[in-house]
């Protein structure tokens, strides 16, 4: 379900709703304040989720454990 | 992209203003702006001393009123001390304590505003004021002489019955007083002494020649008045005392004492004359007590039937004192209120400049323009009150002063813009800082902050102060007070901290299992347990939301969270500062200095994009590649920007083929930047300048105006204004001589080459450097995140964890007991602790590494008249406020 390209898959998400926010903001003297924080709230966010999934998609290193437990190795 | 209309983007559009007002209507008009509170006057009498302006008179006035009223607080504050202190000492003290305390009515700013007063009302208010003094302290006084009287019918009591019992034992034994007054013999008076005592039942001392003098005196002083008697009468004196049980009140301060009944008998009229005056010099009362019993029993009457009556007397003085004090209780919040308000009026009108022909008051000062016509109604609604057929003018003018920067905030944006304005007052029109902060800030907190749990705990804490706001701003302990003021600050917090807390799937340092694990054990045949597990991925597919849940508990998890947090922090900072430094751009864009966008901004650009815009394109590509897939070994991306500047043209691992010249051009490219940012600023100012120069202009600091006039006399119908406009006062035809201010505050310096060129070497050197040292900074990010997340795995290995797996009753206690110690040191150091130290971090990187690429904080903050922040300020108010 979560290959790869998902990273376009959530820019686009983002993209999508960083424009919703543009549009849907309400009006008013504080529409500029919504808009900016909508947004940068946005991306910043995705930047996050971003990073952490490019960090996990070709990991260099495997998880490596001594303590497991009988019965939970297949999990 | 500047918006014309007003936002959180710039500091308000401000104007110049000029308004001319009626004298008859000067105090209304500045009461009515008072409460609008969106003008800033200047003081247009800057040379004239603080006695000498128009309405020193009327704030002296005022100034004695308020006096008042402060002396009928104290009062109250005296008054009720001492109903306490009274019914304390008579002992009826359950009763009358509610009478002890009058209530003070309190003024709710929020939920009651009080009508302007008119100068009648404050006349009617500070003639009150006077007859209410003093009557206050006609009824003190009278409270104090009765108090007086009372103690002293007191002492009398109890001098006459003590006396009475020493004369009472007195006559069982003259004989032996007889002959201690008298020294060794006295054979003279044998016989009659003896004739008497023999006849008279009813014997008297007068008989014998004997007088006494009776009174009270302080108990402490007693030795020394026996001493003093003793040697100025050589002996010839008997003295008889005894303790009053209970002490006695001194009116006069309220201490209580402990005072002696004493009876001094001694013969001979002199010597009882020299008595009584050593017994008033050593501060004695001295009562009148007749020996005869039954004289004595018709005087003790006569006193408890006085002491009665003055006792009822004091009783009702005290009630009409306290009657009249709680009536002025209950509105004295209010008159305290209406007396500032109206003496800040009359201290802004002596701002303003008089003209006592015309008879006409003229202010100067800043307003925000949008707010212009709300300003211009609210003046003309105070004219049309009045009924004058004069109308007050407004009049916009240009300046080439600096206006204020004036912020408008509302209950959200309140707490980031003052964590903005604790740093410096943004210069006026630049972009505001605080708008990108709202989201910045929190953002980077909460990266710091990354745990699901403790987000979830801070966010009900927050939306319980949100809820609760109204009740809660009243509470006055400062340190929940400085919380409630940042609870939309912990809200944004909160919120994004829920979601790093899912990102890093940390929920009290365990983790959530949504989705399936990318990984799964590589079981080699006849494993046993105790023996190394490794992990391998299923396929393609990859763990869709955060760090693999599968991670967690593993031997080389830091191993990995370490790198992946490193090269977050490079990322998410290289986010923040070019993000930062674009915004550089708008504000050139908006002063319309082109130069700061290519000498500074596109120079600045390239150089850090060059250098760290690289390492994040490289270490993004450096994730995107399947370097096991392609058998190749990955390049470490901290060695390889090492080499970029030590060797340039040299590789240690390659990334990517073609990697040399590209690196080679890039640190060209950066290394080219440095001269541009140098020079290019400097010499072009120098360039125009000297053209400028060439053409015959002069800087305008040398004929620097301020106000609309410069001629003072002479037909000054026309403003002509900075622009070139003309607009035409219409407002009385023959134009107002306008005093011109403070032409030489802020003059335009003259064009000095050298200091341009020092300022801007300072720029260059302070940017290129700090490039390097902002982008090691945002480590702190991977730094207190890990230090966040260790300390919450730490304090679950300490005290909850190892408790769960104990089994029996002492099990159960052991969870109960070690649940709450983790709780609450949960609570105590994850939360309040590092969430502090995480605050302080972030707000470092939003006032240091953000701000720095663009704000420059030369401005001065827009301060307008206004009631609403005068009265929340004023602490002498502080006890009338509810």
């Amino acid at each position: 379900m979560a290959k790869g390209y998902s990273v376009f898959v959530g820019l686009a998400i983002v993209v999508a709703l960083c424009v919703a926010a543009w549009i849907f903001s309400p009006k008013g003297e504080n529409q500029t304040t919504w808009r900016s924080s909508l947004i940068l709230a946005f991306v910043s966010c995705y930047l996050m989720w971003f990073i952490t999934f490019m960090a996990q998609l070709h990991p260099l290193i495997e998880p490596r454990r001594s303590n497991v437990r009988i019965g939970f190795e297949h999990e | 992209m500047a918006p014309s209309k007003q936002s959180m983007f710039r500091s308000a559009d401000m104007s110049m203003v000029q308004l001319y007002i009626s004298n008859e209507i000067g105090r209304e008009c500045v009461n009515a702006l008072g409460e609008l509170g969106l003008v800033q006057f200047r003081d247009l009498n800057g040379d004239i001393s603080a006695f000498q302006r128009t309405f020193t008179q009327e704030i002296r006035r005022l100034d004695n009123v308020e006096r008042q009223l402060r002396k009928s607080w104290i009062a109250w504050i005296i008054v009720a001390s001492r109903v306490v202190l009274s019914n304390t000492l008579l002992g009826y003290f359950h009763t009358q304590m509610e009478k002890a305390s009058i209530p003070l009515r309190r003024l709710d700013l929020d939920v009651e505003t009080l009508a302007p007063p008119t100068t009648t009302e404050i006349d009617e208010l500070s003639e009150r004021t006077q007859s209410l003094e003093q009557r206050i302290f006609q009824l003190n006084d009278s409270y104090e002489t009765l108090k007086k009287r009372e103690v002293e019918l007191t002492e009398w009591r109890w001098v006459l019955r003590e006396a009475g019992g020493f004369f009472d034992r007195a006559h069982g034994n003259v004989e032996e007083i007889r002959a201690s007054t008298e020294d060794d013999d006295a054979p003279l008076l044998q016989d009659v002494e003896q004739h008497n005592q023999a006849g008279d039942v009813e014997r008297s001392f007068s008989g014998m020649n004997i007088g006494f003098v009776a009174g009270v005196i302080n108990r402490d002083r007693v030795a020394a008045f026996e001493r003093i008697l003793w040697r100025t009468l050589r002996g010839n004196l008997y003295m008889n005392q005894s303790e009053i049980p209970e002490p006695l009140v001194d009116p006069s301060n309220n201490e209580s004492i402990n005072k002696n009944v004493f009876v001094i008998f001694a013969h001979g009229k002199e010597i009882l004359a020299k008595i009584r005056k050593i017994s008033e010099s050593m501060g004695a009362d001295i009562y009148s007590v007749d020996e005869n019993a039954d004289l004595r029993r018709d005087q003790v009457h006569e006193v408890n039937a006085r002491l009665n009556d003055v006792r009822n007397v004091l009783h009702n003085t005290q009630q009409t004192l306290e009657a009249e004090l709680t009536q002025i209780a209950q509105s004295l919040a209010a008159w305290m209120i209406l007396i500032t308000k109206e003496k800040a009026t009359y201290q802004t009108l002596n701002l303003f400049s008089f003209d006592r022909q015309r008879r006409t008051l003229i202010a100067e000062g800043w307003c925000p323009t949008n707010d212009l016509p709300l300003i211009r109604t609210t003046l003309q609604d105070v004219t049309n009150r009045a009924g004058l057929s004069v109308p007050s003018i407004i009049n916009e003018i240009k300046t080439n002063k600096t206006p204020p920067t004036y912020l408008k905030t509302n209950k959200f944006t309140e707490a980031f813009q003052t964590i903005i304005n604790a740093y410096g007052t943004a210069t006026y029109q630049e972009v505001n800082p605080a708008l990108p902060a709202i989201v910045t800030f929190p953002f980077l907190f909460a990266v710091m902050f990354g745990d699901f749990g403790h987000a979830v705990i801070m966010f009900s804490a927050s939306l319980a102060m949100i809820y609760w706001e109204k009740p809660l701003k009243k509470v006055t302990f400062e340190l929940f007070a400085m919380i409630y003021y940042g609870r939309y600050i912990a809200l944004v917090m909160a919120i994004f901290s829920l979601f790093t807390g899912l990102i890093y799937n940390d929920v009290f340092s365990k983790t959530f299992t949504f989705f399936d694990s990318a990984w799964e054990w590589d079981v080699p045949e006849g494993w046993q347990q105790g023996q190394p597990l490794v992990g391998k991925l299923k396929g393609d597919y990859r763990y869709p939301f955060g760090i693999d849940w599968f991670w967690h508990g593993t031997e080389n998890d830091l191993l990995f969270s370490n790198s992946y947090k490193m090269k977050m922090s490079i990322i998410l900072g290289w986010a923040h500062m070019t993000y930062s430094l674009c915004l550089s751009y708008f504000n050139a864009r908006h002063f319309k200095k082109p130069i700061d966008i290519w000498g500074n901004f596109v120079p600045g650009m390239i150089f850090f994009q060059a250098i760290f815009g690289y390492l994040v394109i490289c270490i993004i590509y450096k994730w995107s590649v399947d370097w096991l897939a392609i058998g190749e070994q990955p390049p470490g991306l901290l060695n390889m920007l090492i080499y970029m500047f030590l060797q340039p043209g040299t590789l240690d691992i390659p990334l990517y083929p073609g990697q040399q010249p590209v690196q080679v051009i890039l640190l060209l490219l950066a290394f080219l930047q440095v001269p541009v940012l140098l020079l290019l600023k400097p010499l072009y100012l120098r360039w125009e300048h000297n053209r400028a120069r060439a053409q015959g202009y002069r800087g305008i600091g040398e004929q620097s105006r301020v106000s609309a006039l410069d001629d003072d006399e002479g037909d000054g119908h026309f403003h002509s204004n900075g622009n070139g406009r003309l607009s035409v006062d219409t407002d009385d035809g023959e134009g107002v001589a306008m005093i011109a201010h403070g032409d030489d505050e802020e003059g335009h310096e003259e064009f000095e080459f050298s200091e341009v060129m020092i300022h801007q070497v300072i720029h260059t050197i302070e940017f290129c450097l700090n490039c390097v040292s902002h982008t090691a900074s945002y480590l702190r990010l991977w730094a207190l995140s890990l230090a966040h997340q260790q300390l919450s795995v730490v304090l679950w290995d300490m005290t909850l964890g190892p408790t769960l797996s104990k089994p029996g009753p002492l099990g159960v206690v052991m969870i109960v007991v070690a649940f709450y110690l983790w709780f609450f040191l949960s609570c105590a150091i994850l939360i309040c602790m590092e969430g502090c130290s995480a605050m302080l971090h972030s707000l470092r990187l939003q006032w240091v590494e953000a701000q720095s690429k663009y704000a420059e904080f030369a401005g001065h903050m827009f301060t307008p008249f206004s009631f609403i922040t005068l009265l929340e300020e004023d602490d002498g108010l502080a006890e009338f406020r509810g």
